[in-house]
């Protein structure tokens, strides 16, 4: 092959890609960032928590310019029915310093931050330019991707493609085997505008310190969840959706959101708020199950490209697994590039990376979670199951006496028409997914 | 350097202040691609210049990858009066031959610019042009008149033309100039002529009160009826003439003196 353009060629300017392009370019080598959008994050949503300790390397003290809303330092676990709400709710300080947890932010904020320090490593970072399909040679090893635009084909020794959930390049390289819709679910959000002092107030928060509530029920007949954060001024509330059964319900998103900003638990947050935003995105949900080849000659996948969000109920978690995986990505690169073997074998160190690290070693912990957690017993029999038993338990009836904890189960289990057989299978798999 | 884009580093007016929002507004693009299409015909190079801090190079650079020569930017902020503005580009392209500029800039928007630029370079000009035709040695120019009516210029180099936004779509920069376009030094000129703040008029224009005899009538209402020219058909209230421009140009002055809008 003639010289190519570049060395790498990152597609998608969110955190995998950035992170990509940042680790390439530091090393040395030639880079071009591509991203569709005008601005680096300008197309991109999620519900709004990173947790960014993956970048203590890369960007020592990320906390002190981190374009973040709150800290959080007060994470919830709730658990909805129609009319009860069950919560676990935590509280740190610790989460409130240095090096901190996890954060609320923008994602236009957060990646248009990231994509400026691959710039200042020398990457070239190129907006509004979107890639249409890859180029390949004779023996079918990638070699460049084709843009939109005119006299638009790039050249590179290696693709990285980091476009996001559904990508279209990794399934123009064929690596994907088992796309399915019934491996993603649809996030919807709503952004909502409240002054600062009434979402202190109201979520018990001082200062830069905010909440994550990550809600299990909540959303009628579609399998999924919520989440609620807290923004500086602003509210995130949305859904999680399994594909599936939203078109077999035949519901519209924006009703589920709707419905779970009215219940009885939730309403007393939001009242008065104004609507700032609605967005929505897929989510690649299955984890392990739909992950694909990570990478061919000249190409490797990152981020949700490849799949790596961790959707685990009560972890959401997508933004780390990017930039870990884009990290890794452009470290691989820079190895092949180094070693002028860009085949597969010489990409392989990517794949050994994502193996070595929390990256496949969580979603390997966790196969079994996002299946069991979208389940219809986890999502239709349990919450009320759960939620009855608190009732019960907190309910003082006097004068008759306080039933056992273990006789209120049991009536409530049989209530809820659950089998024993299943709710012990299902406690052992959250037992080994989560214990 | 014969054919010149004036181009203004703008924001979003929706997001002000944010950098990430801001760029060439629709006019400034149109005036680049004519700038453009009349150097392909003429054979000609164009040179892309604005008035900004450095934040201003990216429309410069957008420029450049379109198919622009040269790029100049000269160091200012970018609240500088439009007169300023204008004298420091002309200053920077004596001797053009085609200025191209966007009709009124999309934050301050008097649209004075242009035909101050106009004025400095003793040029023809066509402003708020809202079709143009590229001929050879000229530009047919329309502009938008009251009551639906238009007007047909016809422009000679050296000439200033400012367009409106939806004029001409600009061309979409190829890959690989625009990487080019992403290194490409740009000329940066500081400002050697004098740079004043703009000064905001945020009320309608209203001329100085001036004191006026009680209209005559022996009501109230019949004075009423004099002050605001109420049941007066509107025929009885025009004037049609027919004089050399120089004589209805003073006709008009006298009518606004007369009126009160200007001190006699
Ligand atoms: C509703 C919802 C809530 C979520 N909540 C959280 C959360 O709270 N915390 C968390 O950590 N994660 C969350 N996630 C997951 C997280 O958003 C993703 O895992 C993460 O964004 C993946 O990053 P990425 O860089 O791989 O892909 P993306 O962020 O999707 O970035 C892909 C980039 O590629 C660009 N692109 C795509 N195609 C092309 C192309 N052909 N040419 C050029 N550019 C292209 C896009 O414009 C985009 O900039 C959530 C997701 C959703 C949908």
């Amino acid at each position: 092959m003639s010289q190519p353009d570049v060395d790498v060629v990152v597609v998608g300017g969110g955190p995998a890609g950035s992170c990509a392009a940042i680790v390439a370019a530091r090393a040395g080598l030639s880079v071009v960032l591509l991203e569709r959008g005008p601005f680096p994050g300008s197309k991109n949503m999620y519900g709004g928590v990173v947790y960014p300790r993956i970048l203590d390397e890369l960007i020592p003290n990320w906390w002190e310019e981190a374009p973040i809303q709150r800290w959080v330092t007060r994470r919830s676990t709730m658990m909805l029915t129609d009319t009860q709400a069950l919560t676990v709710d935590f509280r740190s300080e610790a989460w409130g310093k240095p090096p901190y947890n996890g954060a609320t932010a923008f994602r236009p904020d957060w990646d248009h931050w990231l994509a400026g320090y691959a710039e200042a490593a020398g990457a070239q970072l190129l907006t509004d330019t979107t890639v249409v399909g890859l180029i390949r040679d004779a023996k079918g090893a990638v070699v460049g991707v084709r843009t939109d635009r005119p006299d638009g084909d790039l050249t590179a020794r290696v693709v990285i493609a980091c476009d996001g959930v559904n990508s279209f390049l990794a399934k123009e390289a064929g690596l994907y085997e088992h796309a399915d819709a019934k491996h993603f679910t649809l996030g919807v959000k709503e952004t909502l505008s409240l002054p600062k002092e009434v979402i202190d107030e109201r979520f018990a928060v001082r200062d830069r310190h905010g909440v994550d509530i990550e809600i299990l029920g909540g959303t009628g007949k579609v399998n999924g969840g919520g989440f609620l954060y807290t923004g500086l001024d602003t509210l995130a509330v949305g859904v999680v959706l399994k594909l599936p059964k939203l078109a077999a319900q035949q519901q519209r998103p924006e009703q589920l959101v709707a419905g779970l900003k009215a219940h009885p638990a939730i309403a007393p947050l939001v009242q008065g708020a104004e609507l700032k935003e609605y967005s929505a995105h897929l989510i690649p949900e299955a984890g392990l199950t739909m992950m694909p080849k990570m990478t061919t000659s000249g190409m490797l996948v990152a981020g949700d490209a490849a799949a790596l969000c961790l959707a685990a109920g009560i972890w959401l978690e997508g933004v780390n697994f990017a930039m870990a995986s884009g990290m890794y990505a452009g470290e691989a690169a820079v190895e092949a590039v180094h070693a002028g073997d860009v085949s597969e074998n010489g990409l392989r160190g990517y794949q050994r990376r994502l193996s070595d690290t929390f990256v496949l070693k969580d979603h390997r912990k966790l196969r079994r979670a996002p299946e069991l957690v979208l389940s219809d017993r986890v999502q239709h029999l349990y919450p009320g199951m759960i939620a009855n038993v608190a009732e019960r338990m907190f309910h003082v009836d006097n004068p008759h006496p306080k039933p056992g904890v273990r006789r209120i189960l049991a009536q409530e289990r049989k209530k809820a028409g659950v089998r024993r057989r299943d709710l012990l299978r299902d406690g052992w798999t959250g037992f080994r997914s989560f214990g | 350097m014969s054919i010149v884009a004036c181009l203004k580093w703008v924001s979003h007016p929706g997001e002000p202040h944010d950098e990430r929002f801001s760029g060439m507004s629709p006019a400034d693009q149109s005036a680049l691609e004519f700038a453009l299409r009349q150097a392909e015909q003429l054979g000609r190079d164009v040179t892309a210049i604005t008035v900004g801090p450095s934040g201003a190079d990216k429309v410069l650079r957008d420029a450049l990858a379109c198919g622009a020569t040269h790029a100049i930017r000269i160091d200012a902020p970018t609240t500088a009066a439009g007169a300023d503005v204008a004298t420091a580009i002309a200053s920077h392209i004596a001797g053009a031959e085609w200025v191209w500029c966007g009709d009124y800039s999309l934050d301050r928007g008097a649209g004075s610019v242009p035909a101050f630029i106009a004025a400095h370079l003793l040029a023809e000009q066509a402003l708020g042009v809202i079709a143009a035709e590229l001929h050879d040695g000229s530009v047919h120019a329309t502009r938008r008149l009251d009551g639906g009516r238009r007007e047909l210029l016809e422009v000679h180099a050296p000439a200033v033309v400012s367009v409106e936004g939806a004029t001409a779509r600009l061309r979409r920069a190829g890959l690989h100039s625009l990487r080019t376009a992403n290194n490409a030094s740009i000329d940066v000129v500081p400002a050697t002529t004098p740079m004043h703040r703009a000064e905001f008029m945020v009320r309608p224009y209203r001329p100085r009160a001036r004191e006026l005899a009680a209209p005559p009538g022996d009501s109230p209402l019949d004075r009423l009826r004099v002050l605001t020219d109420a049941a007066t058909s509107s025929a009885a209230r025009g004037e049609k003439v027919t004089l050399a421009p120089a004589d209805a140009a003073e006709r008009i002055m006298r009518a606004l003196r007369d009126w009160g809008y200007l001190t006699p």
